[in-house]
């Protein structure tokens, strides 16, 4: 039963630190090994600002296996799906080990938003973002912190620019519905391409677009 | 190549490929055996032999055996595919570790640090000596921090407490508070010299686990690794030998170029290639490297299944893959039993032979193709050819099916071999028994009744080889000569060991050492033609004719 003494233990050591500003609670009463953690996003990070929901999962094995976590808030971040919320951080895999807690993970996980490992990627998109126009990787994962983090619910957005949201240049992909093609369609024709930006002049790219896109 | 009253294989010089073709032509075994020794010494030897074969009756070829002499190097180079240059050794883990001990005993004097350390060093440099001396000169100090033999300074280890010396080991708490577990009890607690100390109980707990991965397992808190010595005291008597058996397999599996696993169930054997610089020349040179075990498992180094000669490593994989794909469609085709082909009783095949009697109509019949069994007894066997002519006819559309009946054909004799096989083994371990059996009742001395032994063996080899045979067969240019060449070694081995393995199948174990001349004509008569077929086999291979398709 240590499992449960620990659980608990850890869930008091949570409230005793308000300073970390981080937030652990049960989904059920019930169910003691199904929580819901928070932390905030760190400060001069695109992530600022934001409150990012964790889901946790503690298996009969802990503290000596990890608990499984994941996020239920969208990240937009080389280490996290952009999908699925999965996190590809070692300490929830093989580096594990029975000190750690918690609440410790999820400081990790803070300190993972504040240092992506684009080298080590979950979402390959994400990350080439990163590697290849930070700038433009920036802009939106502060969108994508604005539209999932700060309501601290998820609300489909019907006004957010779909091209935006996958920091893809909206003047390009207006000039492609100018020619009369769907926006969805371009969007997801640039993502699967791994493009953010294009020179109209660039032909032979262009052409590879259309070709995509007539498809 | 029907028989009619003489059989013969006759070379013409028109063929552009007849040079070395010496050693596989149906030769008489009495020359078979010379020509082995001389083609090795000579393998650009160019020669023409011209060869009658009678259809030999058993007698006949009984007699032609008496004086088969196969040298024993000459043999073993074809069946094992073993010159000298593969060595190898058949290893234990404890062979392993012992070795690894050794290695650390060597490097003592030179890192002046105790044993274990220096075997948590090796495991950290995976067994890499020349790696880990270049680190150590350079940065010995950094080292054993690393690998957690010693306190790293900037590690956050409880301050102060290393000067009062946190004792390493198991201590009695008679109130602890363990972090890990929460709960507050007297108990034993264990800690490193970082002074993370926990109970016991999550230590166990926290150990268990790691000790199947087989890394070196440190404190739970810092680097600070466990040696063996801290893990048997936490966990009991030599729990530490655990770990280092899982340490053993990874650091096989790392090493897989030059350490294997015997890929027989349940056996423990580790096969170690001693030389892999030679290792390339010698696949060139032989088609696949042998290797057998401690327990005499023979198999492939570099592919992992059992003796597929005369098929490559290529052709092996390729068959098995295409086997597998393809047993789904053809498996209820190849259910065990079959109809007696006269008075439909359905059969089941209890022994080795395909020399099948049905036990409610008596008719003789060859398991192989549902035949009379007259034909095959006195005459050429036919079974193991495929008859292309008959499709020869037919148009394009009939192609498909026509492919998956020749494979369904080739895959059908694969399987029938491959069940006969298993149950000559059995038929292996009641003579075995009988054997004994001879030894206590008749008083027939153990060497004398080695002829059993050698037999079972020859007729195992030769089953084995037959079986890889029709991989070759099914993937080679059926209209080449050689082609044709092989077909018809593979059907003397074929006969050949359908006889001996109907010797073998022995009713009154009484009268058998009447019949020992017999046992040691048709083994040894197995042997070469099991030899023939492998080195036919291998030219196909080496000429292109032969070649994996999917």
């Amino acid at each position: 039963m240590s499992r449960a003494k620990r659980i608990m233990k850890e869930m008091q050591a949570v409230k005793d630190d308000p300073a970390a500003n981080i937030n652990l609670e049960f989904v059920s009463e019930s169910d003691i090994h199904h929580l819901k953690g928070s932390f905030l996003g760190p400060p001069e990070t695109p992530y600022q600002g934001g409150r990012f929901i964790v889901d946790i999962e503690v298996p009969m094995e802990y503290p000596f296996k990890p608990p499984k976590m994941k996020f239920d808030t969208k990240v937009y971040h080389p280490n996290i799906s952009s999908v699925t919320g999965a996190i590809c951080l070692d300490i929830l895999k093989n580096a594990w080990s029975p000190v750690i807690t918690l609440k410790s993970a999820l400081i990790s996980l803070q300190a993972l938003l504040q240092s992506p490992e684009p080298n080590d990627p979950q979402d390959a998109e994400v990350a080439q973002h990163y590697l290849r126009d930070r700038e433009s990787f920036n802009k939106t994962a502060t969108l994508w912190t604005t539209l999932y983090a700060e309501g601290g619910e998820e609300v489909a957005n019907p006004n957010v620019d779909e091209a935006a949201l996958y920091g893809i240049d909206p003047t390009v992909v207006q000039e492609f519905v100018a020619q009369g093609f769907e926006k969805t369609k371009i969007v997801e024709v640039f993502r699967r391409m791994g493009l953010k930006n294009l020179d109209m002049n660039d032909n032979e790219t262009v052409n590879k677009v259309v070709e995509e896109l007539l498809r | 190549m029907n028989s009619d009253e003489e059989y013969s294989l006759v070379y013409d010089d028109d063929d552009d490929d007849n040079d070395s073709l010496d050693f596989y032509e149906a030769l008489p075994a009495t020359e078979f055996a010379i020509n082995i020794s001389k083609s090795r010494s000579h393998l650009s030897q160019s020669s023409e032999f011209d060869i009658e074969e009678d259809p030999l009756s058993n007698d006949d070829m009984a007699e032609s055996m008496l004086d088969v002499h196969v040298s024993a190097s000459a043999k073993r180079a074809l069946t094992e595919g073993s010159v000298p240059d593969l060595k190898y050794e058949c290893l234990t883990t404890e062979d392993i570790f012992h070795r690894m001990l050794k290695r650390v005993d060597h490097l003592q004097p030179i890192f002046s640090i105790p044993h274990e350390d220096i075997l948590l060093l090796m495991q950290l440099y995976d067994w890499n000596e020349e790696r880990l001396l270049e680190d150590w000169t350079e940065k010995m100090d950094i080292l054993l921090e690393e690998s957690g033999i010693h306190v790293s300074h900037n590690s956050n280890g409880i301050e102060g407490n290393d000067k009062n010396g946190n004792i390493r080991g198991v201590k009695f708490q008679e109130s602890f508070n363990c972090i890990i577990c929460c709960e507050e009890k007297s108990t034993e607690t264990f800690s490193l010299e970082c002074g993370h100390e926990y109970c016991i109980d999550c230590y166990r707990h926290y150990i268990k686990d790691k000790l199947n991965k087989g890394n070196v397992i440190t404190c739970m808190d810092c680097s600070l690794a466990l040696k063996n010595d801290d893990i048997d005291k936490i966990m009991g008597h030599q729990s530490s030998n655990k770990l280092m058996s899982s340490s053993i397999k990874s650091f096989i599996q790392k090493h897989n170029n030059n350490y294997k696993w015997c890929p027989y169930t349940d056996c423990k054997c580790i096969i170690h290639l001693k030389d892999t610089s030679s290792f390339a020349e010698y696949l060139r040179v032989h088609c696949s490297p042998f290797v057998s075990c401690k327990s005499s498992h023979r198999f492939c180094f570099s592919c992992g299944f059992e003796i597929h000669s005369p098929a490559d490593c290529d052709i092996t994989t390729t068959w098995i893959k295409k086997a597998k794909k393809e047993s789904e469609n053809l498996n209820w085709v190849l259910s065990h039993t079959k109809e007696c082909p006269k008075c439909s009783v359905n059969i089941e095949k209890n022994g080795g032979c395909n020399h099948m009697a049905c036990s409610s109509c008596k008719y003789e019949f060859c398991w192989i193709c549902s035949g009379d069994w007259k034909p095959h007894g006195s005459n050429f066997y036919q079974c193991t050819m495929y008859n292309n002519e008959d499709s020869k006819s037919k148009t394009s559309v009939e192609d498909t099916s026509k492919t998956l009946k020749r494979y369904t054909f080739y895959y059908r004799m694969f399987n029938e071999h491959e069940a006969s096989a298993k149950l000559d083994w059995q038929l292996g371990q009641t003579v075995e028994n009988k054997v004994k059996h001879l030894q206590e009742k008749i008083g027939v001395s153990w060497i004398e009744g080695q002829f059993l032994t050698e037999s079972l063996r020859a007729l195992n080899e030769g089953r084995t080889a037959l079986k890889w045979s029709f991989a070759i067969a099914f993937y080679s240019d059926p209209s080449h000569n050689l082609t044709k060449i092989f077909v018809d070694n593979q059907m003397l081995l074929s006969n050949s060991v359908e006889d001996l393995s109907e010797l073998l199948q022995i009713k009154n174990p009484e009268k058998i050492m009447n019949k020992k001349t017999d046992f040691y004509n048709k083994a040894g008569y197995v042997t070469n033609r099991t030899l023939a077929l492998i080195q036919c086999g291998r030219d196909l291979l080496r000429k292109g004719i032969c070649k994996p398709t999917n």
